[in-house]
């Protein structure tokens, strides 16, 4: 297989099996850089870092909260078909998603400008971010079929699904505004490479006793599919230029749209801080390479009826045909090229930590201490941290949190580690790992999610993992 | 030499934890997967009143073909399993009469046997035959091969006599119940 067709099926993929990734162990870790994409009110005591290129953010997370591969496939003697009617069928429920995300960093850097309080940040990376919830009547229909299942409605909302993948050009400010708050702000430039969305569905099919033919069927639909960007990728793949088309589209050849990421880190004392951010509060707006399409109305059918003497007026009349027809002007299947507007799937994350142990000497040019107020840079950190975070994420069928307990270790300016526990709806017992190692101006990160799950990974629900590499300074001691 | 130790035994936990294990798995179980839904909806549905009925020159009610593609289309006859067709008659007239109903090909042959129902003059009950096709009944070639339904409906009674039914009528009705495979 050439190398423009796997990425053309990389990016797919990525694009429906991705969605946005709750970074609880990055979060608030003020030793990494990246910790100001999830927080742009961190509290940044670097004179400047930047990332290695491709290497700087890495992260990957995917998640299934109904069912794990380990369900269907164990080799455990149960007939598979056995296993997907109990287990997915009948075991699952429209709440249910298969969800994930990735993100790979291109560019990223940040400085300290010449007011010490201010601190810039900037970059680029590429984000795939997809989410569909288990279309539980549809897998209903399609593997039993509507016999023997009068009056029951298939529900035709049981269709929601979005996805994209989209470039984010990105630049910020943070600032320490007075004594112990420091606050953050980011305007991002989304560049979408496709998108699809179709999480707006309503509508049943039902089969009911009739009142002339034996049933009658009837179908209420106002369903709506849109896409854009996804006609050129499929062309490109056609014409082997899948990368090309990629980059022009992620290079503002797409459609565009425009974010901002807020946050702030407040410090209630001498040892406790409370954080919170707000990211991705932004749109995109879709003109360019649109194909919609659109399912609506209703229709009602008892099979062919004929009625005499009447209907043999007109010796020509095809019955059948009328029928069709019927159904296809109550119910006409359109599309169009409409532009449509799209929201980011906005993240709300908010910690509340708790410093003890002794004070870390710092790395900033500066006589530091743990009262010290006059910027981060000069505020030395504890050597122990522990506190619980909060995240929510805006989904199709309504906000979705996760809730972390967390500590945080450092040992010295080498090597600072976080472990947390997280609860959500994929998991009761995700337990991650998080190390920040510097080694002189390279700072070295690596994050792992759900590590009790790899105690058989076919049967975890939920995997994610993060790593980068930077290098940072802090000034002339 | 202590944070080294530190680090190394982070290390150590970290690849032990990610020195994952998976049990045994068989992924060759998707070949078995079976996905074959039963279907079911009306087909046909005639009725005729009774003065039709006396007026019917050589007691021929009607023979008609009625043109019906639901079985012909590719995403059905490619995938049908097996199944049955259910009629329902129910005649209100006072006559006896003899319903044939035959499934035609796309050049007008008879498919398979013809099945001619005779109806009983009200106040019969309404008859119901279901007649199965596949591994349990006829052959389910005559299914994936119809194109149209010949349905003729012959008088066995009088010209005259007229039902004391209210709106007395010969009514057929009919619906398919079939299995198919999609995957």
């Amino acid at each position: 297989m050439s190398l423009h067709k796997i990425l053309f099926l990389v990016l797919l993929w990525a694009g429906f099996v991705v969605q946005g990734q709750n970074k609880q162990l990055l979060y608030d870790f003020v030793e990494i850089p990246q910790a100001a994409m999830v927080n742009p009110g961190v509290e940044a005591d670097f004179q400047w870092y930047t990332g290695i290129p491709a290497l700087s953010g890495i992260s990957f997370q995917a998640g299934s909260s109904g069912i794990s591969v380990n369900d269907i496939f164990a080799n455990d003697g149960q007939r598979i078909n056995d296993k997907i009617r109990d287990r997915a069928i009948n075991g699952m429920t429209p709440r249910d998603e298969l969800s994930g995300t990735f993100q790979v960093e291109f560019l990223i850097f940040g400085f300290r400008g010449r007011n010490p309080d201010h601190f810039f940040t900037g970059g680029m990376y590429l984000e795939g971010d997809a989410i569909g919830y288990w279309f539980k009547d549809y897998a209903v229909l399609a593997f039993e079929g509507n016999a023997d299942r009068l009056n029951q409605r298939f529900d035709l909302g049981h269709l929601k699904t979005r996805g994209e993948l989209v470039n984010v050009f990105h630049f910020g400010m943070n600032k320490q505004v007075r004594d112990g708050l420091t606050v953050g702000g980011r305007a991002k430039i989304y560049s979408s490479i496709f998108d699809f969305n179709s999480t707006k569905n309503r509508g049943y099919f039902v089969t009911r006793p009739g009142e002339s033919n034996i049933f009658v069927s009837t179908l209420e639909a106002d369903m709506q599919l849109r896409t854009s960007g996804l006609n050129s990728l499929k062309d490109s793949f056609d014409e082997e230029n899948t990368a090309g088309t990629v980059i022009k589209r992620a290079l503002f050849g797409g459609n565009l749209g425009l974010g901002f990421d807020l946050g702030f880190t407040y410090h209630l004392n001498e040892q406790v801080v409370l954080t919170a951010s707000l990211l991705d509060l932004g749109f995109i707006y879709h003109t360019n390479d649109v194909k919609n399409f659109t399912l609506n109305g209703t229709a009602t059918i008892e099979g062919v009826e004929v009625v005499l003497p009447d209907a043999f007026d007109d010796p020509n009349t095809d019955f059948w045909e009328d029928l069709v027809d019927d159904v296809e002007n109550f119910v006409p299947f359109d599309d169009n090229t409409n532009s449509y507007v799209s929201f980011r799937p906005t993240k709300l994350y908010a910690s509340l930590r708790y410093n003890f142990g002794e004070p870390v000497e710092g790395r900033a040019s500066c006589d530091c201490g743990v009262n010290a107020v006059r910027s981060p840079a000069n505020r030395a950190k504890y050597v122990n941290s522990v506190g619980a975070q909060l995240y929510v994420i805006n989904r199709p069928r309504g906000p979705q949190a996760a809730l972390s307990a967390f500590y945080q270790r450092r040992f010295g300016n080498i090597l600072s580690m976080k472990a947390a526990y997280t609860v959500d709806k994929f998991s009761y017992t995700n337990i991650g790992l998080g190390m920040s190692l510097q080694a002189g101006p390279m700072n070295f990160y690596v994050m792992a999610d759900n590590l009790l799950a790899y105690r058989n990974v076919a049967a975890s629900q939920y995997a994610s993992f993060q790593l980068g590499l930077n290098i940072i300074s802090w000034g002339a001691r | 030499m202590r944070l080294l130790s530190k680090c190394f035994i982070f290390c150590v936990v970290i690849i032990g934890t990610l020195s994952s294990c998976i049990e045994d798995q068989d992924f060759g179980q998707y070949d078995e997967i079976e996905v074959t839904p039963t279907i079911e909806a009306s087909m046909l549905y005639v009725e005729a009143p009774e003065t039709m009925i006396n007026q019917a020159p050589a007691n021929v009610v009607f023979s008609q073909n009625f043109n019906f593609d639901a079985f012909s289309y590719d995403a059905f006859s490619e995938r049908v399993l097996e199944g049955a067709v259910t009629y329902i008659i129910e005649n209100t007239t006072s006559k006896q009469l003899d319903i044939t109903i035959e499934f035609l090909d796309e050049q007008g042959n008879v498919l398979g046997p013809v099945d001619t129902f005779t109806i009983q003059p009200t106040p019969t009950a309404e008859q119901q035959i279901i007649v199965a096709y596949g591994d349990s009944g006829r052959s389910i070639e005559i299914i994936k091969n119809t194109s149209s339904i010949r349905v003729t409906t012959t008088n066995r009674g009088d010209n005259v006599s007229v039902s004391t039914e209210d709106d007395p009528k010969i009514i057929i009705k009919s619906s398919a119940k079939f299995r198919v495979r999609i995957k």
